[in-house]
């Protein structure tokens, strides 16, 4: 049944393709940065249809889910896109798109469905669209809101990651998108053949850097301000959302930085409370926090900040080095001498870093910057910033259209 | 065995209760040997006492064993919980993992209390027909304990091997190689016999077993009476199988109905182990009963008072076995009560190294 389903979508998306390559690129761009322009504007009534939406199947709270699309969306605009547009093909008709792209969404944050959806289109490649199992809702909202000239273009089609047969059926797509698991993205590649195109987006974590200048006053009650506002929206569980903090100082300051994320972060909740979460979410919040209370036990600076129930945990570290955590607003501070230190404790895990809010560095920013792009981060700013990247960011290191595009000259 | 009087007396109050013949839960009783070992390992031993301290919980402020903080498993890892002076350890028990993976370290100064416990418990979960004095057949898909002295299982093994296995009893897993040939023999050496047999093993020992077997074109069909014995998970050692499929597999391979098939739930962190009901208490459901010297709790981590009755929470464990270490336990698995035992589901996430929900989003598919 599902995978009868799929093949006739893709089916339907090839015909579609046929009549999208008959439209000028231009107007298709034209097109699509007006849907974006539709979505990202201040009040949009399709961001409210959405944000109604989502709570229901993500668990987000509605607080969190508003504000989060407004602030991810407001980059998203038609002037972004028609940017984009230019800057990665520079008005080069040779680049193409494949005649379907299918992509398989994951997670619960609806943003990356719609870099997922638009950057196929704008290279007049229709999508077949497989939804996060805890997001039904925005491929769906999204094609639905397309203008006439790109009905048709996108194809909403759901099954379960164990029906094989489906699943085997979208992965003889031309082009085959996929976030995941490292795991699940690696199982989808195996599937795809070697004449086709895979695109895959795997495990990826973000982080902050806090340096002298951010650890004391003003200063730091605006960076814990920023990074608690990262850690809330979505509910730390974007690949933009800081797991932990290397704070750049002595051990009084990195009791600081701990002491002002957890007011910050008990404040936030107020306003954009934590949504619902699993038993065992629950649970590996419970023991991660007693892991550490038995770790402050045994001395060595290790401190738990923490709210009465589950909603907010800071975990001051003894070390630099990384650990592991339960997500659901769960940051671990760690102690750095300087930065050096801090990249080394980074650097083991760092083919999977994707962002890195900065503070508190003064004028060796921009060279810190550099160094941290170079180890892989893709995305370096602000705290407060780290939710709101660009259309044009490059998740994985790579350019958000090219690596779905071909060149038709090939 | 351990030379503090205190400690000396604790054990000999736990082993007798572990001695005695019929299993009676006592609540009064329990209460005044886990609020008096609570002390004694209050005092002993100095991270769990600060760990106390730090949640406001002393000896003298607590109501009842209920209110003994939990230590993590997780904690085992990093700290060496012990209630005894070091240099009086005789024994570690590690937990699985990788080579590259911390693994926790349960240290003991005497091997008393676990093997008193696991005895009783093994033959009620697994052996409930067996005649007293009498022996049977046993065949693990484990290595013996020589091979991995920091395997509590394996040892475990080996003592039900010496307590309850007759003379072709042994094991079938050696030098990290199932033994499909001896196993195979010795099978069949129990179907001339009609012995019944006793198969036991980690349940990815079990699948690496199916699949030799099935790779022979072999099925087997073992003697009325057998039955099997589980534990544990897969942990990447073999195709992962649900537990019915798993059990669907066993009934194909060796003719033993899933009513005739244990999981154990036990970890190196536990003096006790917790055993299904079908063999104790056949016809009724299936539930993991707890020893009368222990105590299960099913915890909504939320608020860390007990979760309502059937609904899904952390299991936390009170084993008066644990006199060495300590005896409350929060593990990182999830369960929920069955009238008067408990079912395992699943395991906390959390094992990886996780930065984004999509990981968490496979985790959870279909």
């Amino acid at each position: 049944m599902s995978r009868a389903a799929v093949e006739a979508a893709l089916a339907r998306l090839r015909d579609a393709r046929r009549r999208l390559r008959e439209v000028p690129a231009s107007e298709v761009h034209e097109a699509l940065a007006r849907t974006l322009d539709a979505w990202s504007a201040p009040g949009s009534p399709l961001q409210k249809e959405l944000a109604a939406a989502l709570p229901a199947p993500t668990g987000f709270s509605p607080a969190v889910v508003r504000e989060g699309l407004a602030r991810g969306l407001a980059p998203y605009t038609g002037r972004a896109l028609l940017d984009l547009v230019r800057d990665e093909l520079g008005g080069d008709p040779d680049w193409d798109g494949f005649d379907v792209t299918a992509t398989v969404l994951a997670g619960a944050i609806p943003l990356p469905a719609f870099v997922a959806i638009v950057a196929p289109l704008a290279l007049r490649s229709p999508v077949l669209v497989k939804p996060a199992k805890h997001d039904p809702v925005t491929a769906a909202l999204l094609a639905r809101s397309l203008p006439a000239l790109l009905a048709g273009c996108v194809e909403v089609v759901d099954f379960r990651r164990d029906d094989t047969e489906a699943l085997d059926a979208l992965c003889r797509a031309p082009c085959v998108a996929a976030m995941g698991s490292d795991a699940a993205v690696a199982a989808l590649a195996a599937r795809v053949g070697p004449a086709q195109r895979f695109a895959g987006s795997g495990h990826r974590f973000s982080l902050a850097l806090l340096g002298p200048e951010a650890m004391r006053g003003e200063a730091l009650a605006r960076a814990a301000d920023g990074l608690a506002l990262d850690v809330a929206l979505w509910d730390q569980l974007g690949c933009l959302s800081p797991v932990s903090v290397h704070a750049i100082g002595d051990a009084r300051g990195v009791d600081r930085v701990a002491e002002t994320l957890a007011v910050a972060l008990s404040d936030i909740e107020s306003r954009l409370p934590r949504g619902r979460i699993e038993p065992a979410i629950a649970a590996a919040i419970s023991s991660a926090r007693a892991e550490a209370e038995m770790r402050a036990a045994t001395g060595g600076g290790v401190a738990v900040l923490a709210s009465s129930g589950t909603q907010w945990t800071v975990v001051r570290e003894r070390d630099a080095a990384l650990r592991v955590t339960p997500l659901h607003r769960f940051v671990r501070v760690h102690p750095a001498a300087d930065v050096d230190a801090a990249l080394a404790a980074i650097a083991p895990r760092s083919r999977s870093l994707a962002g890195v809010a900065l503070d508190g560095f003064g004028t060796a920013t921009a060279a810190l910057a550099d160094r941290l792009l170079a180890l892989g981060a893709s995305r370096v700013c602000a705290p407060g910033t780290l939710q709101t990247p660009p259309l044009a960011w490059p998740r994985d290191g790579e350019p958000v259209l090219r690596r779905l595009a071909r060149r038709a000259v090939e | 065995m351990s030379a503090d009087p205190e400690r000396v007396a604790l054990d000999d109050r736990v082993l007798a209760w572990m001695r005695e013949p019929e299993w009676k839960r006592d609540d009064a009783r329990f209460d005044a040997l886990a609020r008096d070992l609570f002390a004694h390992q209050f005092a002993r031993c100095t991270p769990y006492r600060r760990f106390c301290e730090g949640r406001g919980r002393t000896p003298e402020g607590i109501q009842s064993w209920r209110d003994i903080p939990a230590v993590p498993t997780g904690a085992f890892k990093e700290v060496a919980l012990r209630s005894f002076p070091a240099e009086r350890e005789v024994h570690v028990f590690r937990s699985s993992g990788t080579a590259t993976e911390k693994r926790g370290e349960a240290h003991l100064d005497t091997l008393a209390l676990y093997e008193a416990s696991l005895l009783p418990s093994f033959r009620r979960g697994v052996l409930p027909d067996l005649a007293p004095g009498a022996r049977t057949r046993v065949r693990v898909l484990a290595p013996p304990p020589a091979e991995v002295p920091d395997s509590s299982l394996s040892h475990m093994f080996g003592c039900v091997l010496a307590a309850f296995g007759d003379a072709a009893s042994g094991f079938d897993v050696r030098g990290g190689e199932l033994e499909i040939a001896s196993l195979l023999a010795a099978i069949e050496d129990a179907a001339a016999d009609g012995e019944a047999v006793a198969l036991c093993g980690t349940a990815f020992a079990f699948v690496h077993t199916i699949d030799a077997i099935g790779a022979r074109g072999a099925r087997l069909a073992l003697p009325p009476g057998s039955r099997a014995m589980e534990t544990g998970g897969f942990k990447g050692r073999s195709r992962e199988l649900p537990r019915d499929a798993l059990y669907a597999a066993i009934e194909h391979t060796f003719g033993i109905p899933p009513e005739r098939i244990v999981n154990q739930y036990g970890m190196c962190e536990l003096g006790s182990q917790f055993y299904d009901s079908v063999l104790a208490e056949p016809g009724a459901p299936r539930r993991k009963i707890a020893p009368p010297w222990t105590r299960v709790r099913i915890v909504d981590p939320e608020t860390g008072d007990d979760a309502a009755a059937g609904a899904v929470g952390a299991i936390h464990v009170y084993d008066l076995a644990n006199t060495g270490s300590v005896l409350a336990i929060q593990t990182a698995d999830l369960g929920r009560t069955i009238g008067d035992g408990f079912e395992v589901l699943g395991r906390e996430p959390g094992a990886e190294a996780r930065g984004c929900s999509i990981a968490a989003d496979a985790m959870l598919a279909p």
